[in-house]
């Protein structure tokens, strides 16, 4: 009862935020509700046990994605239904809410469920809901991560390895100009 | 080891609580600890004052009740009972919305803080891990508070309160995934029960690298939650107020009140990871109730030890600039702590994860025979 209880309010969460982002006219509040509609799925994957994963959501996606997505949203421009341009004076980027954002919506939609489906074909014959007690995944992630998975592993650490390099790169001062600092 | 605060009383009083029940005591639990952290919010803004006004040779707040201690109290209904002004430009959502952010995260960390072995509201597996992940909630608060004032100063305040709470994010778990490495574990539990009570056992002392990281955590979290020296975001010599400029009554009280209560979480989750947390000397602490009193005000003496410093720090020393902000964090704080984690990795597998004063210990009984 109590899992049902934390399932529906995160199932909620996710799913009303989910529809939230779609029909917001605003991409600034499309980006809050991106961040209640992840909150959820952290929700959701604390249900089913997986409480490293939840956790990851939160420091990546609640943390990471969308200060990031807000800060890119913030520094282009953001929207604001009464002026052409930004309150910055920069040009603002399209408005949410058109045609063409409702067509890349459902075409975005169609495509995940019918890649969704493909993939959870073999599980939905079985509960869906696992029974077991909480039980610790870290170790066993951690033990996966690097034995089985290790390929995968040092292949995404070369590539943060690329975007640290191109980061300092670019954020180098250019010593040329001028010699201070 | 206790899971959760249900499991803990379920235990000592013999009973077996239905859903309904857990439910009930989690409820009653959280409010007791969410209103009891509130009243240390509280305190803290006395506490701050006064300390303040002692090393500027001042009286400090001495008019509402004995010694000004209700100061707080009197706050708190001025802010209630001030205008709540909005501003006409701003986008009304994300201002309503921006200080409950920047609350419910700090709420949010209180779910893993381990006053006592059983009073822990519950002690996930991963637990650290998820407190990181909900204290970054609060920098999305500010960021948006900044935000959606539309004004230039609480503008810059909020980008610099979200750069600065990003940037040094990284030190600060590259330190905690240090003392995580010691400890063997992410549960909170874990971490304070791996270490003893008396200094010899504390991971403050495990290794030089924990003590060197203990500092870096500390510094880290000084900006995380925008204490001076580290207090760009809200600099009052420069942008107005930073990113609460345009908040009035309790929208600002609510933006206050989060960065005491997390400068407590975060003084109490340093407690916890290097200074010994909730473990009581002469065996005093316990799981009887006695004992789980004993823990708390250890853990409460060792927060609140560090929560003075804090507030020392920021009356003693002047604010940094912007630019040297970020190359303390990039060029000197993540590069120690990198430094940290490969040498706690090194001690670990070396000396088979034992403290150094085990070794001096081993190394004195061994020359003496």
């Amino acid at each position: 009862m109590f899992l049902v209880i934390i399932f529906s309010l995160s199932a909620f969460l996710a799913v009303a935020g989910a529809l939230s982002v779609t029909f917001s006219k605003n991409l600034i509040h499309a980006c809050v509700y991106l961040l209640f509609s992840l909150v959820g799925v952290a929700g959701l994957y604390l249900t089913l046990g997986a409480e490293f994963v939840a956790a990851t959501q939160l420091v990546v996606y609640v943390g990471g994605v969308v200060v990031l997505l807000l800060f890119a949203i913030m520094l282009t421009g953001g929207t604001n239904l009464h002026h052409v341009t930004s309150r910055f004076g920069l040009e603002s980027t399209p408005l949410m809410g058109n045609l063409r954002t409702y067509l890349m919506g459902v075409v975005t939609a169609v495509l995940l469920v019918v890649v969704l489906c493909n993939v959870l074909q073999g599980s939905m014959t079985g509960a869906l809901v696992s029974e077991n007690k909480f039980s610790s995944t870290v170790e066993q992630i951690g033990v996966k991560l690097l034995t089985d998975h290790i390929l995968a592993f040092e292949i995404s650490s070369v590539l943060l390895l690329g975007a640290l390099v191109g980061a300092a790169i670019i954020a180098r001062p250019h010593r040329s100009s001028e010699s201070e600092n | 080891m206790n899971e959760t605060i249900v499991s803990y009383l379920g235990e000592t009083l013999g009973l077996n609580f239905n859903w309904l029940g857990t439910l009930v005591i989690f409820l009653i639990a959280s409010l007791i600890l969410a209103s009891f952290l509130a009243l240390i919010g509280g305190l803290g803004t006395y506490a701050e004052r006064k300390i303040s006004a002692d090393i500027q040779m001042r009286y400090g707040p001495n008019r509402v009740g004995p010694y000004g201690i209700l100061q707080f109290l009197a706050d708190g209904v001025k802010m209630l009972l001030k205008e709540d002004c909005i501003p006409r430009e701003s986008d009304k959502f994300i201002f309503k919305l921006a200080p409950i952010l920047c609350f419910a995260g700090v709420l949010a960390s209180l779910a893993v803080l381990p006053l006592s072995s059983g009073f822990i509201l519950s002690d996930l597996n991963v637990g650290i891990f998820y407190l990181l992940g909900v204290t970054s909630v609060v920098g999305v608060g500010i960021f948006l508070g900044g935000y959606s004032s539309n004004s230039k100063w609480a503008m810059l305040g909020g980008m610099r309160g979200a750069s600065q709470i990003i940037s040094y994010e990284v030190p600060v778990t590259l330190t905690i995934l240090s003392v995580v490495m010691i400890a063997g574990g992410l549960s909170l539990n874990t971490l304070v029960g791996g270490q003893g009570a008396y200094p010899n056992g504390w991971y403050l002392f495990h290794n030089p690298f924990s003590f060197i990281g203990f500092f870096i955590y500390f510094i880290g979290s000084l900006a995380e939650t925008n204490r001076a020296p580290f207090d760009l975001p809200e600099a009052e010599s420069e942008l107005v107020s930073g990113y609460h400029t345009e908040f009035s009554g309790m929208r600002f009280a609510f933006f206050a009140l989060s960065e005491y209560i997390e400068v407590f979480v975060l003084c109490a989750i340093a407690a916890a990871l290097f200074l010994g947390g909730y473990n009581v000397p002469f065996r005093l602490g316990g799981d009887g109730l006695l004992g789980q009193l004993f823990q708390l005000v250890v853990f409460f003496a060792k927060s609140f030890l560090l929560y003075y410093v804090v507030i020392w720090v920021r009356w003693t020393l002047p604010r940094m600039r912007v630019d040297h902000l970020m190359v303390l964090c990039w060029k000197y704080l993540t590069p120690i702590a990198l430094f940290n984690l490969v040498g706690t990795a090194i001690w670990m597998y070396c000396f088979n994860g034992r403290s150094m004063y085990m070794i001096l210990k081993h190394f004195l009984m061994a020359s003496g025979q």
